[in-house]
């Protein structure tokens, strides 16, 4: 019999979690994290270029680069659950850039800039609109990656005027505001050749279930063990119907993701449709949850030292990429049924 | 990770549609309620059997169509298709009662009753909730004493679907008081037509009569009818949850989703009192967008819940999950009907959003029956994550 519908990982997407998963919890712990963004305020690199090259060593900026274009070749499925990886982690750094980058590079015929990608001895950033010609740089290097619905490219950082960089909320993220000078990308991609917006929105939406999950195992884990009153405070309702929430906000944005990526991999019509409503779905998933986390850790929840305040500023930031859920529920809006 | 079909599957759901297209009667034609909804529910079962497609997760060795979980999906999807209500009062026999009876009767309980289902020959109804045991079900009163080669039973059932209509009922009753409340209840095959039981139809707030209270007073049974042993009824109601296959709301799942793209259609089309298109309004517009992302990430989450069962053979986390989303989703699918219609929602009358009101009104049930979506989160909160209770 020929194989069926079955979104469940296949013993080798089991693999990538399970390596990338102990990856990141080697090299960039919490505690970690904690070091590199305290080393200076809201400047330098948010990870260290040992740790990039490692990442880029275990393959995660060529995963889903094709083959011929020096990459491994697998799908937007197998980068799905690495990202889920990476943003359970809270690592930071330009991974959906880079990779979305790479692949910019390499379709657009930049191809030592795509090697450079790929080795992690480049980054690239991305490009956010912020009113008409002023634009934000999410992270990055040398190369910014801007992505619209129909197109996408790789503009040099050097190109932007008057970059400046600014506080962002999220310690583990840099910002820099400009302008867009003359447009002069060093390789360009439209959405028919290679839809980066689609595999932006579905890499993302990884990004966020990732860290709604990790919402969801904290707060099971603390209403579990804190007691007050001599029980532990996940016996009452209104602790554990919360948490029961983010569980289902989380279970129903992971295979929305999955559908989504797989709809890309397999050339189905509705792909736009569907990474449109897994991006929607873990961005809901990871904010709420986010917020919820810090309730439910109560007074520990708000301070500086606990983990909670790192996922709800990541999950802020990766949720304003790519216009934020305004642009993309009109986009959705406009998509044809599934 | 894949999300299409194989060949086979891709056929079986062709060959699904064709008969569906071609047998199944249309909704507007289906009696709300009394015997003539019983006659078209019965018939509508008689057809699918001679078919060939009913019971389609009943094993063969009962008659069933012993299909695969995601032929079982296949089938609820292009079910939903022809726009009748799912299994509905067909549901307690073909998806409680006999499983039940599949899993835990004596060979002449399953011959005398199983087929019967299967075939439309008769309705089922359910006998568990009381007034004072609703989500604490083990709690129940209605008091069965042994006298004879007959139970004797007094007491009263309440949120009985269907009871008026139903032949046969799943009966939960209490013949031991003395033991702990879930050890002295014992589950019991009650016929409907027997002396000494009572129907009152219960009026809902959406003006009909779905539900039933049933009392019982000095109803005698006999004993061959009890399933399992007396006193040991409480594990005979549990067994039934490993026949879930998590593919129980997916007939309401797709018609919710078609529902939303219908909202999304008719507010394209319709201008608001200013002459501007409904769909200008930013709030409207992402109200029905989030609907639209929430339906499709409900189906998602049907479809992993089937992955899953395929590969393991038992229920996931999805049930409790796909239960309380679809119920709160519905909800709110409603409300925006009825800001879509505006001031025509308040004629239950109207062409148009008559439906929608009546949908809006039954919607309130959805998230209280079945286990409330307090007890959904309990369930989720404690069996599936693992807090404390």
């Amino acid at each position: 019999m020929s194989e069926t519908m079955n979104l469940m990982p296949t013993d080798e997407q089991v693999e990538i979690a399970s390596s990338s998963r102990a990856f990141l919890a080697d090299r960039l712990p919490t505690s970690r994290i904690r070091e590199l963004i305290e080393i200076d305020d809201h400047a330098g690199d948010p990870v260290d270029d040992k740790t990039w090259r490692e990442a880029a060593e275990l393959g995660w900026f060529a995963l889903g680069l094709p083959e011929e274009a020096g990459g491994i070749g697998f799908g937007l499925a197998d980068e799905a659950v690495l990202f889920r990886e990476i943003g359970r982690s809270l690592a930071p750094g330009p991974y959906l850039s880079t990779v979305l980058g790479a692949r910019v590079a390499a379709a657009g015929g930049a191809d030592a800039l795509a090697a450079d990608l790929v080795a992690g001895a480049g980054r690239a950033g991305l490009a956010m609109p912020a009113g008409s010609s002023d634009l934000w740089v999410l992270d990055g290097g040398a190369h910014v990656l801007m992505v619209r619905p129909d197109r996408a490219a790789l503009v040099p950082t050097s190109a932007i005027e008057a970059l400046a960089a600014e506080p962002c909320i999220d310690d583990a993220s840099r910002i820099a505001r400009g302008r867009q000078g003359a447009y002069a990308p060093v390789a360009e991609v439209t959405a028919a050749q290679d839809p980066i917006h689609r595999r932006a929105l579905v890499l993302s939406a990884a990004l966020l279930v990732g860290m709604a999950e990790q919402c969801r195992d904290l707060c099971v884990e603390h209403a579990s063990s804190r007691e007050q009153f001599g029980k532990p405070i996940g016996i009452h309702q209104a602790v554990k119907h919360p948490i029961a929430d983010m569980a289902i906000r989380a279970e129903a944005a992971w295979p929305q993701t999955v559908v989504a990526a797989c709809a890309h991999d397999e050339g189905r019509p509705d792909a736009d449709f569907h990474a449109l409503c897994a991006r929607i779905a873990a961005s809901g998933a990871a904010r709420d949850n986010a917020a919820h986390t810090v309730q439910v850790m109560g007074g520990m929840g708000f301070t500086h030292e606990h983990d909670a305040h790192l996922i709800v500023k990541r999950a802020a930031v990766i949720a304003s990429t790519l216009g934020g859920d305004k642009a993309l529920l009109a986009q959705l809006l406009a998509q044809p049924p599934a | 990770m894949r999300l299409s079909f194989s060949d086979d599957d891709v056929e079986f759901r062709e060959q699904a549609r064709t008969w569906l297209t071609e047998h199944a009667p249309s909704p507007a034609d289906r009696p709300g309620s009394g015997p003539d909804m019983r006659t078209f529910d019965l018939e509508w079962q008689q057809a699918q059997h001679a078919g060939g497609w009913a019971g389609m997760d009943w094993p063969t060795e009962y008659g069933g169509r012993g299909a695969t979980v995601t032929e079982s999906l296949i089938w609820q999807e292009e079910y939903a298709r022809t726009g009748l209500p799912g299994i509905d009062s067909r549901f307690v026999g073909l998806s409680h009662a006999g499983p039940t009876l599949m899993a835990r009767a004596t060979a002449e309980q399953k011959e005398a009753h199983l087929a019967p289902i299967l075939r439309g020959d008769v309705l089922w109804c359910q006998g568990f909730s009381e007034p004072e045991a609703g989500s604490d079900l083990a709690a129940l009163k209605t008091r069965a004493v042994v006298d004879g080669d007959e139970l004797v039973v007094t007491g009263q059932k309440i949120w009985t679907s269907y009871a008026d209509q139903a032949d046969w009922q799943e009966l939960l009753v209490r013949t031991n008081h003395d033991v702990p409340k879930h050890k002295g209840i014992t589950w019991v095959i009650c016929d409907m037509r027997l002396p000494g039981i009572e129907v009152r139809p219960i009026r809902t707030m959406d003006g009909h009569a779905e539900f039933c209270e049933v009392f019982y007073d000095e109803v005698r049974i006999p004993l061959r009818n009890i399933v399992g042993d007396v006193d040991g009824g409480w594990s005979v109601a549990m067994s039934t949850l490993s026949f879930e296959r998590g593919t129980a709301f997916t007939v309401h799942q797709v018609q919710l989703a078609e529902s939303v793209e219908q909202l999304i259609a008719i507010a394209h089309d319709r201008s608001d009192d200013h002459g501007r298109p409904l769909l200008a309004d930013e709030e409207l517009a992402r109200a029905l967008a989030r609907a639209r992302a929430d339906c499709a990430a409900l189906k998602a989450m049907t479809y992993m819940g089937v992955s899953r069962n395929a590969a393991t053979g038992q229920p996931g986390p999805e049930g409790s999950m796909l239960k309380l989303r679809w119920s709160e989703l519905a909800k709110q699918v409603s409300r925006i009907a009825l800001e879509v219609f505006g001031a025509s929602a308040l004629s239950r009358s109207d062409r148009q959003a008559g439906s929608w009101v009546e949908q809006f009104l039954l919607s309130f049930g959805f998230t209280i029956g079945g286990g409330t979506s307090e007890i959904q989160r309990n369930i989720i909160a404690e069996r599936v994550l693992g807090l404390p209770r």
